[in-house]
């Protein structure tokens, strides 16, 4: 609502050729935005006053003579109905106001505890309070792992807000999603928004690659965060690679240390290793009943239709399987 | 080695079942991931060294330590599923022939379970039937769909495949297929599609990613080849209808494998068609 017009001037710039006399796309924007929002407060004084006002003198008609009883009906539906229309109107504020929500929360907190322990102690005292509040923190690395988390949570916040700002269409109304919380992860953090009509979770797919550079990650999902609302989205901000480690599986707990090892029926081990070890005429893609020479099924020759080569007169020869896939 | 006059351990397995779910490794947001096997088809794809193996090897140690699973082994490399012989009913190496006889009885085994579901007025085989899980477990499946054996062979493989894909899921005989690309002529479309979960290791296009992962989710996000290089054994897990989930996989080392093998092999001594001498005996 209330963005500086200078940036007017390069929107003018670069979209005069495709917008003509209508002049930088960014004012139209806005004033559309402004200009949406009065006309819907508007109707919503009427509105509001209206139905508030009717059942205000119903109300008080069984207590007043009907004259006061309208009277006050209409004095309660006006100021009711200009209620709701200024909180239309400042909307876009209060919006900003939530955006801000935790910034604003931790300077007026900060500042009241400030003021608080000045009235109170003398500049040595606060400095040693100051000194202990920010130094604990700082010196215990999960502590300051987790607060960097939080504060990275809040600067995806605004990022992802300055993305829904400039280059994700929104609506004819103008109106941007609601960013509602965000929790770090392992991987980076994980953020809910309440799209408003005119976005779609394909149309956020289409720009993923853009809402990474603007948050400063490496990669972003978007995933439906509700069974029964399209509106309630969930946002993967990647930042960091977690999964480097080896991973042990836990099945190895569970094997008792008695155990004997299992005695295997020792087969014959090629010894025709290198090529040359391996005469033209001997060539098969066949090696034989190294793999299963247990079972009387593999005793038998396998045929192999594909290679009408003679039949191998050592079949225990072998070759490196593992070679060929 | 104790003597034989030491006195014998009894071997006590784990209670570990088929339809319990299975650990596979982490998620990226440190989530542990399980899936449960018994009704379950999983297809594994992606680039070579991409940790394909390991996947597969990670789930036969579960199936090999499970009271109720009687595995039937497919692996043209030998060297993958080779550990696990001695807990599996079947192990089939680079052989057409062998192959296709196992699917064959494979087959059978699955009509007869489903006879004798039709008999008891059911439709699907429950933890409670004491029936065993036959879970079947192919390494590299383009080894038998398009290298060996003659063509009518293949096609016979891809077909008996086929049926066991489609319809071993209500006799609990679950299939895990790997395979490097599963294109058109190595696993056709309809085939890959009764796969409810896939795994994408390292893919070197979208393309590819998506043939694994179903259409139009590197669209969403959700590539494969933003899988580095290295890092082996990290891959996209899609279960059916979800959403794809980076996850690292569990890793065993060959020493791992050789302890959960020997273990997995001793708790099952007699459960096999052919018993393995007794280790006391072949230890003299
Ligand atoms: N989960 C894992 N964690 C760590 N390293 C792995 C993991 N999976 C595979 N690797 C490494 O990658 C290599 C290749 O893995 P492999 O399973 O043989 O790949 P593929 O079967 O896809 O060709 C292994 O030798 C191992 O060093
Ligand atoms: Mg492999």
């Amino acid at each position: 609502m209330s963005k500086p017009n200078s940036r007017s001037s390069f929107g003018r710039s670069a979209g005069r050729s495709t917008f003509g006399r209508r002049g930088g796309t960014v004012t139209v924007i806005e004033d559309r935005v402004s200009r949406s929002y009065a006309r819907t407060a508007k109707v919503a004084f009427y509105v509001v006053s209206l139905v508030v006002g009717l059942l205000a003198a119903t109300i008080t008609a069984s207590y007043l003579p009907p004259v006061a009883a309208v009277l006050l009906g209409v004095l309660i539906g006006v100021v009711v109905g200009l209620l709701v229309a200024a909180i239309v109107v400042a909307w876009p504020v209060l919006r900003v106001l939530w955006w801000w929500s935790p910034e604003i929360g931790v300077t007026l907190a900060a500042g009241y505890g400030w003021v608080l322990l000045a009235t109170h102690t003398n500049l040595l005292a606060r400095l040693l309070v100051l000194a202990v509040l920010v130094g604990v923190p700082a010196s215990i690395p999960a502590v300051r792992k987790r607060i960097i988390a939080f504060a990275w949570c809040a600067v995806t916040r605004h990022r992802l807000r300055v993305c829904f700002n400039e280059f994700i269409i929104t609506n004819r109304s103008g109106t941007l999603p609601l960013i509602l919380w965000a929790r770090p992860t392992p991987t980076g953090e994980r953020v809910w928004a309440w799209l408003r009509p005119g976005l779609s979770l394909p149309e956020l797919h289409s720009r993923l690659d853009k809402i990474a550079v603007t948050c400063w990650a490496s990669a972003v999902t978007v995933e439906a965060a509700s069974d029964s609302n399209a509106a309630l989205v969930r946002i993967d901000v990647k930042r960091r690679t977690v999964l480097t480690g080896t991973i042990e599986t836990p099945l190895l707990g569970l094997v008792d240390d008695g155990t004997p090892t299992a005695e295997r029926v020792v087969r014959p081990v090629p010894t025709a290793l290198d090529l040359p070890d391996v005469p033209a005429s001997n060539a098969t893609a066949d090696p034989g009943p190294v793999g299963n020479g247990t079972r009387p099924k593999a005793a038998k020759p396998a045929k192999n239709g594909k290679e009408p080569a003679p039949e191998p007169a050592a079949k225990a020869t072998g070759e490196d399987v593992s070679d060929w896939i | 080695m104790p003597t034989t006059a030491a006195p014998v351990s009894v071997p006590v397995g784990p209670n570990l079942s088929m339809f319990d779910p299975a650990f596979l490794g982490l998620d990226e947001f440190g989530a542990p991931v399980h899936i449960p096997l018994a009704y379950r088809r999983l297809l594994i794809a992606g680039e070579p060294d991409g940790g394909k193996s390991s996947l597969i090897n990670t789930v036969m140690a579960h199936i090999a330590l499970c009271r109720d699973a009687r595995p039937v082994l497919f692996d043209g490399k030998l060297v993958e599923l080779g550990p696990w012989e001695d807990s599996a009913d079947e192990f089939v190496g680079p052989d057409m022939d062998h192959a296709i006889t196992t699917l064959r009885r494979l087959q059978t085994v699955m009509n007869n379970r489903y006879a004798w579901l039709l008999a008891h007025g059911r439709r699907k085989v429950t933890a409670a039937d004491g029936l065993k899980a036959i879970p079947s477990l192919f390494d590299e499946i383009a080894l038998y769909a398009t290298v060996l054996g003659t063509k009518a062979q293949q096609d016979e493989f891809i077909t008996l495949f086929r049926d066991l894909v489609a319809r071993g899921r209500a006799a609990a005989m679950p299939v895990i297929a790997a395979t490097q690309r599963p294109s058109i002529d190595i696993i056709p479309k309809s085939l890959r599609d009764l796969f409810g979960y896939r795994a994408a290791f390292r893919c070197t296009s979208a393309g590819s990613s998506d043939i694994i992962l179903g259409d139009n989710w590197s669209h969403a996000g959700f590539c494969a080849t933003t899988i580095k290089p290295t890092m082996p054994g990290v891959c996209y897990l899609i279960a059916e209808g979800g959403v794809p989930a980076l996850m690292k996989v569990a890793y065993l080392t060959d020493a791992h494998i050789a302890t959960l093998a020997d273990y997995a092999a001793w708790v099952r001594t007699g459960d096999r068609t052919n018993p393995h001498p007794a280790p006391a005996v072949l230890a003299a």
